[in-house]
């Protein structure tokens, strides 16, 4: 009885948590003027402004050019990339895998900034290309590069899902046809491809969805050609009118919720049809692999030319510059040299209040957030009810907001009732958004190790005399300790990583460096912004190499 | 302790009927075995005895004691039923040691530290482990794991302790040795048991009572004995024992005693009820009724030899006529050729 109090509790929590943002978006939507003032009215004001806007219809036509330039680019290369890992003798298959996946968990903003110093007009790397062939040859603030820069980004996407059903599929299926007599590659072509054919499928739909939550790339891109998406469109609308423009801004949430919901749908039914060819696993033998012959070493330069454009080039660049004075042509990098900017940081209390806060929500706040994931997935575990599909639903919801947008309305969330306003200055509003905004990634983190607690273990319990709330502490908890811990480390990873959810939360107190560096880009300090950003990525790297040591499967 | 009783259980899992209408008895101190084919309701039933799954209508009490009545709306939870429960892949908690695993019932029943020490002490040297209590499961063999899940049911002693298919997990050579240990343990120490097996061998040699479960019904109920001599149905017939069929006509009937016409030629046997004369009717023989060379009174088809193979102890061979196959055991080889077969008019019996 007491353990179904406690799962209506968690359900209620949750429920809350999740719709009350977006009621209250939805809500203000409808306004004539910010809730908070003393007279609003019912009015559809801001939709006819909005929809009436060329500007906003602009970004909505851009973001759907970006997302799609983006799929078109990182679901083949990500599919080759699984296929070469998976399924033939590429050298270094063995450690490739932590590598590629390296781009999820640096952040956008980072690598974007990267790409400007490295290779902008006067990019670091331009500057070099400049002086052999005396041009640059790419432009890199264009709608064509966002879309390229965010398609290599999300290849590790599409890898995961092509990677992971490539290994479910049966060997024994692929072996027949080599006995009947196909090639390998006629093997791979007719039997592979179709069989995974649903998961790439299933990335393609979740990469054209992401492409909705780009905030860093076309900010830092496309903003000083005026390219707008939609999600720099609503940052925009803040600094646009002057007055708080809420009703407005909420109007153009809900514009993307009701793009992302039905994708976020079809994601589910796609992810559904995914599993269909996955056969049982863990069959022991693995087929051997397909010999690449001579295209071995040309497949692996392949996959380090996509690392060098994706990562090191961006980082290099930004690393540099963080240590450096100035740039330009015909600077001697021995006269530039410098740690100024370094120390620089520390003339800023605010910054460096944002590096401790930080740190302290990626752990202590990432510690909390996985005990909040784990109490929702205990409630819910092995629990045969119609709640369940409920509670899959509440998890799923706040993926249809990017961080920008769950940001800006949890904010409401704390101005509107307020009881819990004193809060939002402190790091408990930035945490709850950070929470709310990866539920259903941290969901999926600790139900998919509650999964492997074979049933009768607990089944034991019970009859040994446990009730469900002591089999919780005594049988399931135990078993899946190590999985929470693999999962902290993850969701630090996130959320050291995480920049767009705290920039309509940041003031004294939450600042956290992800915030903080969009709005140091703002008033263009390059200095501060490149060594904050190496701050950044340092950080994730020993979380990262952390993780790998520990053997953490880095993908969920 | 007083009986363990179901009545009328019916049980459903998502659209399928799998339970319909159940009704049993475990007298105390009695071994009890659920037999039937994979299917029939044998493992949910023991399921639904100890609260790990929700029959929708019947009831099931230990004594005057209700575990479950969907008429009075009572449903325990597992964990208040007290019973045992062995699991066929033993469910030994991975992050306990072999005494932690043991200890578990008595510690959720409140017993003081000292006590628990000795009883596990107690229930370990039962099962003739008591020199690993510190290790891992993982660290014992598939034998020893099945003899811990068995302590860890045991040491709270609850009043029945239900077993699922507690040897299928063993390999042929130690499955019979566990088999005369098990029921040595349950009967020296005077416990009701009810064990799930899908093996009529096993559960005719652990059981006082087998109960044959079919599409989730009870098929027959009897001591391993009643069932193997007298099965009641052709289902239960088949199901016991290695048994030859005759398929044929219902020549005549009365007395207890019925005439099935086989390949053109009246067999006498049991009369085990169903068809009129004219009717299609089944013999079935035990193998080892089966006479070659014919029986006294000949009972019997002269049948030609298709194949023999040599088991060991014996010889098996296959007879032919027409469409009726017939194997039967004999002790040496056989001659190339027709043999006379005879069938027992007391060992055939005719469905």
């Amino acid at each position: 009885m007491r353990f179904g109090w406690y799962r209506f509790l968690v359900i209620a929590v949750a429920a809350v948590a999740v719709l009350a943002p977006l009621v209250l978006v939805f809500y203000q939507s409808f306004l004539d003027a910010p809730f908070f003032q003393p007279v609003t009215h019912f009015s559809l004001e801001a939709y006819s402004f909005i929809l009436g806007e060329s500007d906003f219809w602009d970004a909505f036509v851009t973001t759907l050019l970006i997302g799609a330039g983006m799929t078109a680019i990182a679901v083949p290369l990500g599919a080759i990339l699984a296929f070469l890992i998976v399924r033939t003798d590429l050298p270094g298959r063995g450690w490739l895998e932590p590598v590629i996946l390296v781009p999820i968990f640096v952040s956008a903003i980072v690598l974007a900034f990267g790409y400007v110093v490295a290779l902008g007009p006067v990019g670091i790397f331009s500057i070099m290309v400049k002086s052999w062939i005396g041009f640059v040859p790419w432009n890199i603030y264009s709608l064509v590069s966002i879309a390229v820069v965010a398609g290599l980004m999300h290849v590790p996407h599409v890898y995961l899902y092509t990677a992971a059903a490539l290994r479910g599929l049966g060997t024994d299926l692929e072996e027949a046809a080599r006995v009947i007599g196909a090639n390998p590659w006629r093997v791979a072509i007719h039997v592979s491809l179709p069989m995974v054919m649903p998961a790439i499928l299933f990335a393609a739909v979740l990469v054209f969805f992401l492409g909705f939550e780009l905030f860093g790339i076309p900010l830092v891109l496309g903003d000083p050609q005026g390219i707008l998406v939609l999600s720099t469109y609503l940052y925009k609308l803040t600094n646009l009118l002057g007055v708080p423009s809420y009703q407005l801004m909420a109007v153009v949430v809900v514009a993307i919720v009701v793009v992302t919901l039905p994708l976020i749908y079809l994601q589910r039914r796609l992810l559904r049809q995914s599993q269909r060819y996955v056969s049982m696993r863990g069959k022991g033998q693995r087929a051997a692999p397909l010999r690449l012959g001579r295209w071995r070493w040309p497949a692996f330069v392949f996959i380090a030319l996509w690392f060098l454009v994706t990562v090191v080039l961006p980082l290099a660049g930004i690393t540099l510059r963080s240590f450096v004075v100035t740039w330009g042509e015909g600077v001697k990098l021995a006269d530039v040299l410098t740690l100024d900017h370094y120390r620089a940081l520390l003339n800023f209390p605010n910054i460096e209040r944002g590096i401790l806060n930080t740190l302290a929500i990626g752990t202590i706040g990432g510690a909390f957030a996985v005990v909040g994931y784990t109490l929702v997935a205990l409630a819910i575990h092995r629990w045969n009810s119609g709640w369940v599909r409920f509670v899959d639903y509440i998890v799923m919801l706040p993926r249809a907001m990017p961080g920008i947008v769950a940001g800006l309305a949890l904010l409401w969330v704390f101005l509107f009732f307020k009881p819990i306003s004193p809060l939002r200055s402190t790091l408990v509003s930035l945490w709850l958004a950070y929470t709310i905004v990866w539920f259903a990634y941290g969901m999926r983190l600790i139900s998919g190790t509650l999964l492997q607690v074979a049933p009768e273990l607990e089944e034991a319990a019970r009859t040994v005399g446990a009730s469900e709330a002591r089999v919780m502490r005594d049988v399931s908890v135990p078993l899946i300790r190590y999985g929470m811990i693999a999962s902290w480390l993850l969701i630090f990873l996130i959320f050291v990583r995480e920049y767009s959810t705290g920039i309509y939360l940041l003031g004294p107190g939450t600042e956290v460096i992800g915030s903080l560096l969009v709005s140091l880009w703002g008033t263009g300090d390059v200095d501060l912004v490149s060594a904050l950003s190496v701050i950044n990525v340092a950080m994730i790297g020993i979380g990262l190499a952390i993780a790998v040591r520990l053997g953490v499967r880095l993908h969920a | 302790m007083p009986d363990l009783s179901i009545q009328n259980l019916f049980l459903r899992l998502g659209d399928n009927e799998i339970l319909k209408g159940v009704s049993l008895t475990i007298p105390v101190g009695s071994v009890v075995a659920l037999l039937g084919p994979s299917g029939s309701g044998k493992t949910t039933l023991l399921r639904a005895v100890a609260g790990l799954e929700v029959p929708y209508r019947g009831a099931i009490k230990i004594g005057e004691r209700v575990l479950f009545d969907s008429e009075r709306g009572i449903e325990l939870p597992a964990e208040q039923r007290g019973l045992g429960l062995v699991f066929q892949s033993y469910a030994l908690w991975p992050h306990r040691t072999v005494q932690d695993n043991v200890a578990y019932g008595l510690k959720l029943r409140g017993v003081g530290a000292d006590e628990i020490k000795t009883r596990v002490a107690a229930a370990l040297a039962q099962i003739g482990l008591g020199h690993l209590a510190a290790r891992y499961p993982h660290q014992l063999s598939g034998g020893q794991q099945q003899r811990v899940a068995l302590a860890r049911a045991l040491v709270y002693e609850p009043p029945v302790i239900l077993l699922d298919e507690p040897l299928s997990n063993l390999d042929a050579k130690l499955r019979e040795e566990a088999r005369a240990w098990l029921r040595q343990l349950i009967t020296s120490l005077g416990l009701s048991a009810l064990c799930v097996t899908h093996d009529q061998v096993e559960a005719m040699a652990l059981a006082d009572r087998i109960i044959l479960l079919n599409g989730g019904v009870v098929e027959q109920e009897g001591t391993p004995t009643e069932l193997y001599t007298a099965p009641r149905s052709l289902f239960a017939a088949e199901f016991m024992g290695s048994n030859s069929q005759l398929n044929g006509k219902l020549a005549s009937r009365g007395g207890g005693q019925a005439e099935i016409e086989v390949e053109g030629q009246r067999l006498r046997g049991v009369d085990r009820g169903g068809a009129a004369p004219g009717a299609a009717a089944t013999g079935v023989i035990r193998l080892e009724a089966v006479q070659v060379g014919g029986a006294d009174g000949g009972n019997g088809l002269t049948m030609t030899l298709a194949t023999q193979m040599y088991l060991g102890e014996r010889w098996e061979a296959v007879f032919t006529r027409g469409t009726t196959t017939v194997r039967a055991y004999a002790h040496a080889p056989l001659a190339e050729g027709e043999h006379n077969i005879g069938f027992p008019p007391e060992a055939l019996w005719i469905f």
